[in-house]
């Protein structure tokens, strides 16, 4: 099992009252799965996927990934954790505008104590299996959206994480666009690679092996 | 990684050319002026710290408790020095010190000089390193040592050693011999000199060999090793009781009443360091580095608004880096990586502006001298000490500046990051209060300079009792005798129509060309008690020609009529007679001089002074030493080349220092102006540097607020309301720093306006005027920014956002 999360509760307090964002949510993700979580404006989608990426805090329940309990764990022990097994891709690309394409591939190295030439060789098999050799110099705002997120995914890629957590990467896209990037997804996914993404559109989801329906916080 | 980051940094700084300018401008213009300011500061605070032996020389002072309150003095008679290291152990060795210039006579050369009188201890004392010649070079009483620059004046080259030449002492040429030359005085020195001759060459020494009671020279003494200046002090009582003991006798008749000690006069140390910040006016040895501190002090403030500024302007800016910090934490960036990464931008912001800032420091240290009158030299910050603390101070401000936008940075949240959303709303307290510091800073530093400003204002046209505007002043500075050269002054410019008198006394009304300022004073009986009072040595139309005001009897007729004197009315008053022009004061044992006339006071010292006592009297005894020419208030130009021309007439080798008496009351606000120049500028400084800041930040509110005057704007907002809303907060600063900095600088101010005997009044409108111009200042910096904001087509910034 690759994690599991038992009875996870997020809550925030507003005027008096206790709004849960998570309400109980119980779920068991295996190696090698392509999950979609889906549900209307709202609903947690986002919020469910920053608790799983460890980037946001839950207030009650456990959290359990490659059987280290993560509500237990040290801020520093836990960015170690999803450092080294998960890689992001957000909607809205979020590449670094001063740097290139190579350089935001490289960014990702920098901090996990690769040495230059093992880092330029990753970079260069990337940009190569990316077919994106071409634009290596260019900055992010000289592409078009699809081409950012196929950088957006090469480098949550380059170091080999176990797990992708893509928030609606396709939000920003045109149908051809989306298209390209989900059966780059289902090839990833074939490789070996777990996905869980958060997607709006029935027909993205259908490239999954299972869908998670939220409602208010809550799985139905 | 590093790379990575100078990169980002790099491409950060081009990216937002105009906050990256002012950023640099602002540090590199303020580490400049402070580094000019330190420099200058620590120039000050290192007079006479030269001397190897420093810490083991003293000034010896004497404080006496005179009816009126204690009085301060460092003049000591001639037996003095000998006497106290015979009497009184530990002293190692001691030197007299008299400060008179002289002139050297050499072929046909004559030229003055800074002469200081002294001992042969002097030069084994004092560090003053021996150049050509012998080291201890006052063995003989006909030797004198002389600077290098005085060896080039009357020999043409520096190696004189063993040549001879003529002094003019009291109108006698006497041969001298060069025993050595010494390099010229650091310029960080108290004493100064361009000849050393032995004390007993000295006109008055004959005449005072043994007198005790006639003060004029001071006594510097070097103690034994471990001797300590509170034991000395302490020994030296029963030396005082032996040789004043009947000034101590005269004192205690008179009413003095004896000091906490039960002592009526007694002998105090001056560490040499503290000689230049010591004024003795209050009747003790005040000391006070009031001068270099506020500069430093000015310093340190520039630092800190361009400080505040950087540290406002990162964390503003920090709102576009909030992406960047949310992408690199999903990646799994460590907070201490962070922190780094934003430190080392600061630093090489830092590093930029800090070449820049040394650059300009050095290309204007010429300008800085002149403009601020200070003799700083470059030598003083290239002693590795200095340089260490100057980077370790370096380091320290980057790392609080830098560091704290930095640790803001560095704990921002992941997600809130990644949102890009900041809690800006108005709640930024640390900006708040250091904007508030800055503006509170412009504030008290625009008071001090209007303040500063109206007191030299107000000494300058301060009616001081006599002429200043139409009369000149010449130092009496040939070879010819000094009464001989008045009469010979007078006869060349009679009968010109625009000279209107001519006379001259033994003292000049404020700073002559010459540089030369003094007084003397002189005690007698007078039916029973002691009275003392300043000492005026005139020719007989003395009083006409400064346009002085009689008010009671009459002025001295003639040449001749010497067997009266004349006093002013602080001197009557003095007298306690009701009809001073009874009164006959026995100046020389057992002669009597009738009073002949009273004047009105005038200052005839500086405006930190009350009017004190004056006596005139007439004697062909003492020489003259300055001529005094009324001329006609048309042609003054013409008539002052008159007046040159007969100078040189009358004495063709001498040089012309003549001035106008208003030019000479001038010099001696040299210290007050120099350091308004200094205020001024630093608040010119700050001002600016608070608006660069205060203009940055204009852009970034309107810039953040784009969505707000949008939507505003769209509900039917007027321009002008838009612009008040976006002005109100900054406005509220700079009240509060008003509100802070009004009663800090009305202290402060009045603190130094003590200083004056004759000050201005501290009137409420210096503070609500510089308040005023802050404000204005700063509405004028914002307003471009806020109504260019509001102007705007609503549709264009709801759009942006």
């Amino acid at each position: 099992m690759l994690l599991e999360l038992k009875n996870i509760f997020k809550w925030v307090n507003s005027g008096g009252q206790r709004i849960f964002l998570l309400k109980d949510i119980n779920l068991e993700v295996e190696e090698g799965e392509f999950i979609s979580i889906m549900g209307p404006s709202g609903s947690g989608k986002s919020t469910l996927l920053n608790v799983i990426g460890m980037l946001d805090a839950f207030d009650e329940g456990e959290y359990n990934f490659l059987h280290e309990s993560v509500h237990t764990l040290k801020e520093k022990h836990r960015a170690n954790l999803y450092k080294e097994y998960i890689g992001f891709v957000f909607q809205s690309y979020h590449l670094l505008d001063e740097l290139t394409v190579q350089e935001n591939l490289e960014m990702p190295l920098l901090y996990k104590k690769y040495k230059g030439t093992e880092r330029k060789a990753m970079v260069a098999d990337m940009l190569d299996r990316f077919n994106i050799v071409g634009k290596k110099d260019l900055f992010p705002a000289q592409l078009s959206g699809g081409q950012q997120q196929l950088v957006g995914v090469a480098r949550a890629l380059i170091a080999n994480p176990k797990l992708i957590l893509a928030d609606e990467p396709t939000g920003n896209l045109n149908s051809a666009q989306s298209e390209e990037i989900m059966e780059l997804f289902k090839k990833l996914n074939s490789e070996g690679v777990t996905i869980i993404q958060v997607t709006h559109s029935e027909k993205n989801a259908a490239y999954g092996s299972r869908i998670i329906n939220l409602l208010d916080g809550r799985r139905i | 990684m590093f790379k990575n980051y100078l990169k980002i940094a790099w491409r950060n700084l081009i990216k937002d050319k105009t906050f990256t300018f002012i950023n640099v401008i602002g540090l590199s213009v303020a580490f400049g002026v402070a580094i000019l300011l330190f420099m200058a500061g620590f120039f000050e605070l290192s007079y006479n710290s030269f001397h190897k032996n420093g810490d083991r020389i003293y000034e010896v002072y004497s404080v006496q408790q005179s009816p009126k309150g204690p009085q301060a003095g460092t003049t000591m008679p001639s037996p003095f020095a000998k006497s106290l290291q015979n009497e009184v152990p530990g002293i190692e060795k001691i030197t007299r010190v008299l400060d008179v210039s002289t002139m050297a006579l050499y072929k046909d050369k004559e030229i003055n000089l800074d002469a200081v009188w002294v001992d042969p201890d002097f030069f084994s004392m004092f560090t003053f390193p021996t150049i050509n010649g012998s080291s201890n070079g006052l063995q003989d009483i006909s030797s004198v040592v002389i600077t290098e620059n005085a060896s080039k004046k009357i020999f043409g080259n520096s190696n004189s050693v063993g040549k001879t030449f003529n002094l003019l002492i009291s109108g006698i040429e006497k041969p001298f011999t060069v025993s050595a030359v010494v390099g010229n005085n650091p310029t960080n020195s108290t004493l100064d000199f361009e000849i050393a001759i032995r004390f007993e060459n000295n006109p008055e020494y004959a005449s005072t060999i043994d007198e005790w009671d006639s003060q004029y020279h001071s006594v510097y003494a070097q103690l034994q090793n471990d001797v300590s200046v509170a034991q000395f002090e302490q020994n030296t009582q029963e030396f005082v009781n032996l040789h004043y003991k009947e000034a101590i006798e005269n004192l205690k008749r008179d009413g003095a009443v004896a000091n906490a000690n039960g002592k009526y006069r007694e002998l105090k140390l001056l560490p040499l360091k503290d000689v230049r910040f010591t004024s003795f006016r209050k009747g003790y040895a005040a000391i006070s580095r009031s001068t270099p501190i506020i500069i430093l002090g000015i310093a340190g403030l520039i630092l800190f608004i361009a400080c505040v500024n950087f540290i406002n302007m990162s964390i503003a800016k920090s709102a576009q880096r909030l992406k960047e910090i949310g992408i690199r934490k999903t990646l799994g960036v460590k907070k201490k990586q962070l922190f780094f990464q934003f430190w080392g931008e600061s630093l090489f912001i830092f590093l930029i502006a800090i070449t820049i800032g040394i650059i300009l420091s050095v290309l204007l240290l010429d300008n800085f001298k002149s403009i601020f009158r200070t003799a700083v030299t470059l030598d003083i910050v290239t002693s590795p000490l200095v340089i260490i603390a100057f980077i370790a101070i370096i380091l320290l401000i980057t790392l609080i500046v830098g560091g704290y936008p930095a640790i803001l940075l560095s704990r921002i949240g992941t997600i809130q990051s990644l949102k890009g959303k900041l809690d800006t709303s108005g709640k930024n307290r640390v900006r708040d209060v250091l904007m508030i510091v800055q503006f509170g800073i412009a504030i008290l530093l625009i008071t001090a300079t209007l303040i500063l400003r109206s007191q030299i204002e107000y000494m300058r046209n301060k009616d001081l009792g006599f002429n200043k505007e139409q009369v000149v002043s010449i130092p009496l500075n040939g070879k010819k005798n000094s009464y001989s050269a008045l009469q010979l002054l007078k006869q060349e410019l009679n009968g010109n129509p625009d000279i209107l008198g001519v006379s001259g006394s033994d003292n000049n009304l404020g700073r002559g060309k010459d540089g030369s300022q003094s007084f003397s004073m002189m005690g007698f009986d007078y039916k029973g008690r002691t009275v003392s009072t300043n000492f005026l040595v005139v020719d007989y139309e003395y009083i006409p020609t400064l346009d002085v005001e009689m008010v009671m009897g009459r002025n001295f007729n003639s040449p001749a009529d010497s067997l009266g004197v004349i006093i002013n009315e602080a001197m009557a008053k003095e007298l306690g007679e009701e009809d001073p022009l009874t009164a006959q004061l026995e100046i020389n044992d057992g002669v009597y001089y009738p009073v002949l006339g009273v004047v009105k006071d005038y200052h005839f010292q500086e405006l930190d002074r009350a009017i004190n006592p004056l006596t005139y009297y007439m004697s062909k005894d003492w020489d003259l030493t300055y001529a005094y020419v009324k001329v006609a208030s048309s042609n003054m130009a013409n008539s002052f080349d008159a007046i040159e021309d007969a100078w040189h007439k009358i004495e063709p080798n001498a040089e012309f220092l003549g001035s106008f008496l208003d030019e000479n009351i001038d010099r001696t606000f040299q210290r007050e102006k120099s350091m308004a120049t200094l205020i001024t500028s630093g608040s010119v400084i700050a001002i600016v540097l608070s608006c660069i800041g205060l203009f940055a930040m204009s852009m970034l509110i309107v810039s953040q607020r784009t969505k707000e005057i949008g939507i505003r704007k769209v509900v039917g907002a007027s321009v002008f309301s838009v612009t008040y809303i976006l002005t109100k907060d900054f406005l509220k600063l700079v009240l509060v720093a008003f509100i802070i900095a009004s009663p800090i600088a009305w202290w402060v101010m009045n603190e130094w306006l003590q200083n004056y005997a004759f000050r201005i009044d501290l009137s409420v409108w210096f503070f609500i005027i510089s308040g005023f111009l802050a404000l204005i200042i700063a509405l004028a910096t914002i307003g471009t920014r806020t109504i260019k904001a509001a102007r705007q087509n609503p549709v264009k910034s709801l759009r942006t956002e």
